[in-house]
């Protein structure tokens, strides 16, 4: 099993996501494990301090990942610091756009935790095996249960309630494994109404209801092959946004994809697994409910996505190696209509974004060599190609007279990194290099309003790609009882794309205060420091702890916005036969490198200390398991250098929940 | 397996339905502006052996810039060399008085009709019309007079406004490009024209043309400041815009960059060959939402 573990960088497998635990789990082990029709039990979805987690929080946990809040709902993920732009975000390695102009609904948005298995991050050029990327690559993958299993029938269900927003969730997931044929599904509620700050107020517009539900049908076409369709449907309604001028009315995911597998006995390939897919989101904000709005705006999103994904493993000896093929093609389309006070006059329409084709192949490679027992190297590549089209390319030009209406890119990539065990140390370094193109915003959005600094932002479909050189390394330290790690990286980022004041245009969207268009710095420079350590006090009392430090400047020495301050974590967990109990104290410092020309103010260092207890009743078949907690349990009253508009974080907050696995 | 699948089918189509529909962006424009092409007849009408037929856009005279073709031709009848065309609003309290035009007008040989335009500054009412007095010349010239109705116009893009300069002279301004102006950049045409005041009594029968003459002026410059007036828009504004200079065709071009459908204002200021203000008022830039957007006393609005 170790030397399938290696396929996959140690480095990143082990990035502080404890259900992640070896990225074992990753499809080439799930499909090894259908032939040797083994039974693994999976690490579950959870966080030290809770049992019942959402996608959000269980990021969360992980040391390379912050979030940028608007609201209680919808995170955007910020992968080692930068936004999620730079990253790959995807479920099963299918590429999904969000709907939403205005960033409400990440990828990470339409999953749910009942339906995945794990969550694949990986830093920097690893990531690019799903396509071009320069922060990292984050994949979702689903639950896929295997043929064969001597336990047919499994299943969990979670329910819980939280006081603080009268959360109220109910989880139910249900899988079957035959000889031909396994099937997975789940279905899940949230409901959640406004939450209140630590000073016990209401933060008004932050309740959200949540719908997910997901289906996996594999049919075993032969010894060696099988069949798979998945579906995901998502529907998320009435999710109030604090942090912005309007909430959602509706956002719906449709997730689908069939898949083929074939695995090989012989020879150097191992497996070949070929999926299509597609995928479409709907969303749409609504302002009614914000009285004090001047103007009453539609602003309706559409994301459309095909795509093809093709992988190959190959192995012989002390060599391995994972060959993809990615292909997409999305659309997405954005518009904005403007009512005038009297309604009687006409409206006013202009397109955020003007029906906007992406294309995308990409080829990407990743081999790994044993030099010896204790030390293997790494070294991939990716090469891609990116196409983008603006159907009504007019909208664009207004700002920028002449710029194509079509752009084709070259997207390469290349990493390399050399790993080594010299018991009790690990030590890894590796480097990457690796461009990728604007987003759609970026490089075609149009007025696009942002509430943090209040600008509106326009897209420059000249901008150039965006090229990453980066240097990682990490050092561990494990005995029986204790170990520690470190973990850094260095990203050097040319033609950094940020947003510059425009001194041209004027503000479309009443509460704006300018007009800034996407420009490219000269370049930027972003550090990431990762440590974390734990120790085993007695049998049954573990420590834990973690800190992490960033610092980003661009090329002039200014400071680059939403760079997470000094923040730490402490805990300690105490299991007691049935009993557990667990505590944690976390916090940032005060934001001492903020970027005032990016909207950011200086945030104050904050502090909360959680705790929870769970227990597990004595039963044979099923296995329930009971917990209470609290979170902020001094009800701090706090925001984060990344909460949208300063809206405060949630002040104290008991939970509850009832999970059952049979 | 089979059922499964169909099933999944149906499913999804009824899942990828969308909620709301798409805006059709190419008939949101069209249900606003009124579509005009291809030269249709406005008039008909016979003038001893000839008959005069007038086309222009759409088939109809409209308060504006209207450009005309006229065809006058008679069977056996001698080849019509030069045509004129001069307008005059009669009826009403006021004094019979014209509007600016091509008196002579300019004969296209590869089409076989005559050329000109009229800039009407008011529509026809029950109470007053406009006369279409035109003259030609074939074996001997000839003069005729047809009434001809002036609709309202309805295409809220050729605006038109009237004005006198310190001096007292009269200017009109009148908008011929675009028809149907876009969410992008839009080629802006106007033609600018100065009552020529008479210098004397009227010399000729009724009507003197020389009474009657505008000219087109030249080596004018206007200043252009677009923007929204919807006090929700808070005088927003597009960057980008070319001010209209006098171009080969006596007409003045420039650039206008509309950022989204609606209301918007064309704000001008005149300024002669010598840079000297001869009209309009600077407005205000700043971000006043919730205000109506001031207007330069110099302006079009346009709607689209
Ligand atoms: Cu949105």
């Amino acid at each position: 099993m170790r030397r399938i573990a290696l396929v996959i960088p140690v480095l990143i497998a082990s990035y502080g996501l404890r259900a992640q635990d070896r990225t074992l789990q990753s499809d080439t082990t799930t499909v090894l494990q259908e032939v040797k029709v083994k039974a693994k039990a999976k690490k579950k979805i959870k966080t030290d301090l809770k049992l019942a987690v959402s996608v959000d929080e269980f990021l969360a946990s992980s040391q390379s990942i912050s979030f940028i809040k608007r609201g209680a709902y919808a995170w955007e993920p910020m992968l080692n610091n930068m936004s999620s732009e730079r990253s790959a975000v995807t479920i099963d390695g299918m590429h999904i756009f969000g709907a939403c102009t205005d960033k409400m609904d990440p990828v990470t948005s339409y999953v749910e935790t009942n339906n995945l298995s794990t969550v694949d991050i990986k830093s920097g050029q690893e990531g690019s095996l799903h396509g071009s990327t320069i922060a990292g690559s984050i994949d979702l993958q689903r639950e896929n249960t295997a043929f064969g299993l001597d336990k047919k029938v499994g299943g969990n269900y979670q329910t819980g309630f939280e006081f603080n927003n009268k959360q109220f969730f109910n989880l139910a997931a249900l899988s079957y494994s035959g000889q031909k044929f396994a099937a997975d599904g789940s279905i899940s509620f949230r409901q959640a109404e406004n939450y209140y700050d630590g000073n016990n107020k209401e933060v008004k517009h932050s309740q959200f209801n949540k719908f997910n539900s997901s289906v996996g049908l594999s049919f075993k076409t032969g010894e060696r092959s099988a069949l798979r369709v998945d579906a995901i449907y998502d529907k998320a309604k009435d999710v109030g946004f604090p942090a912005l001028p309007m909430d959602l009315w509706l956002s719906r995911a449709l997730i689908t994809s069939a898949s083929y597998k074939q695995l090989f006995e012989d020879g150097i390939i191992q497996l070949w697994d070929t999926k299509i897919y597609y995928n479409a989101i709907e969303h749409y904000m609504d302002d009614t409910t914000r009285p004090e709005n001047l103007v009453h705006m539609d602003m309706p999103g559409w994301s459309t996505t095909y795509g093809l994904l093709s992988k190959i493993a190959l192995q012989r000896d002390s060599y391995r190696s994972e060959i993809q093929l990615n292909a997409y093609d999305n659309l997405s389309i954005a518009e904005m209509r403007m009512y005038p006070q009297d309604r009687s006059n006409r409206t006013m329409f202009a397109y955020s974004w003007p029906w906007v084709t992406t294309r995308f192949a990409s080829l990407s490679n990743t081999n790994s060599w044993d030099l010896s027992d204790r030390s293997h190297v790494v070294l991939g590549g990716s090469l891609g190609v990116n196409y983008n089209y603006s159907k009504y390319a007019e909208f664009n030009w207004i700002f920028h007279p002449g710029a194509p209406q079509e752009k084709t890119r070259i997207l390469p990539g290349l990493h390399a990194s050399y790993h080594i065990d010299i018991a009790p140390f690990t030590l890894s370094a590796g480097a990457g290099y690796g461009h990728r193109a604007p987003s759609i915003s970026e490089a075609y959005g149009y007025y696009i309003y942002n509430s943090f600094d209040r600008y509106d932002y326009i897209g420059n479909p000249n901008l150039g790609n965006e090229v990453s050189y980066e240097t990682n390394a990490s050092v561990g330290y494990q005995t029986g009882r204790m170990g520690i790690q470190a973990k850094v990286n260095y990203f050097y980022i040319q033609d950094y794309i940020v947003g510059k004041i425009l001194n041209m245009g004027s503000p479309m969207n009443y509460q704006s205060v300018g007009v800034k268009g996407y420009t490219a710095l000269d370049h930027a420079n972003i550090f990431n420091l990762a440590l974390s350590a734990h120790y085993d006090i007695l049998t049954h009392l573990h420590w834990k702890g973690s800190l992490t430090y960033a610092r980003a400047t661009d090329g002039s020495g200014g400071n680059l916005p939403f760079i997470r301050p000094i923040s730490y974590q402490t805990g300690l967990q105490y299991m007691y036969k049935r009993l557990g109990i667990q505590t944690s104290l976390q916090g940032d410092a005060a934001q001492r490198d903020y970027s005032p020309e990016y909207g950011e103010d200086k945030t104050a260092a904050y502090q909360i200390w959680n705790a929870s207890a769970d227990y597990t009743l004595p039963a044979r078949k099923v296995n329930m398991t009971l917990q209470v907690g609290a979170e902020n349990i001094l009800n701090a009253y706090y925001s984060t250098y990344a909460d949208w508009g300063n809206i405060p974080r949630m002040g104290r907050n008991i939970f509850t929940s009832l999970k059952i696995n049979f | 397996m089979e059922k499964i699948i169909l099933f999944l089918t149906v499913l999804c189509c009824a899942l990828t339905s969308c909620t709301k529909e798409k805006t059709d962006y190419e008939a949101e424009i069209d249900t606003i502006v009124p579509e005009r092409s291809g030269f249709k007849e406005v008039t008909q009408f016979q003038s001893g052996a000839y008959t005069i037929r007038i086309d222009a856009l759409g088939g109809n005279l409209y308060k504006g810039y209207n450009k005309v073709h006229v065809k006058i031709s008679g069977q056996g009848q001698a080849p019509v060399s030069a045509a004129t065309l001069l307008p005059i609003r009669n009826g009403g309290t006021a004094q019979a008085h014209s509007c600016p035009h091509s008196y002579q007008l300019t004969y296209n040989a590869g089409q076989g009709y005559f050329e000109g335009y009229m800039v009407f500054t008011e529509a026809s009412d029950p109470l007053s019309q406009w006369d279409l007095h035109i003259g030609y010349t074939a074996d001997q010239p000839y003069r005729v007079v047809q009434q001809v109705p002036v609709q309202e116009q309805d295409n809220k893009n050729l605006g038109m406004t009237s004005f006198t300069d310190r001096d007292g002279a009269q200017y009109i301004l009148a908008l011929i490009a675009p028809q149907k102006p876009k969410v992008a950049e839009n080629e802006l045409v106007a033609g600018l024209y100065r009552f020529d005041t008479p210098t004397a009594g009227a010399t000729a029968p009724f009507p003197d043309p020389a009474q009657f003459s505008y000219s087109e002026v030249q080596g004018y410059t206007i200043l252009l400041d677009p923007r929204m007036p919807e006090p929700s828009m808070g005088n927003h504004s597009s960057p980008n815009n070319k001010d209209l200079l006098h171009g080969a065709d006596n007409l003045y071009h420039g650039v206008v960059n509309y950022t989204m459908t609606g209301n918007w204002t064309l704000n001008l200021i005149l300024h002669n060959q010598q840079g000297d203000l001869v009209r309009g008022t600077v407005v205000p830039d700043d971000f006043t939402p919730g205000v109506v957007g001031v207007k330069s006393e110099l302006h079009i609005d346009i709607l689209f």
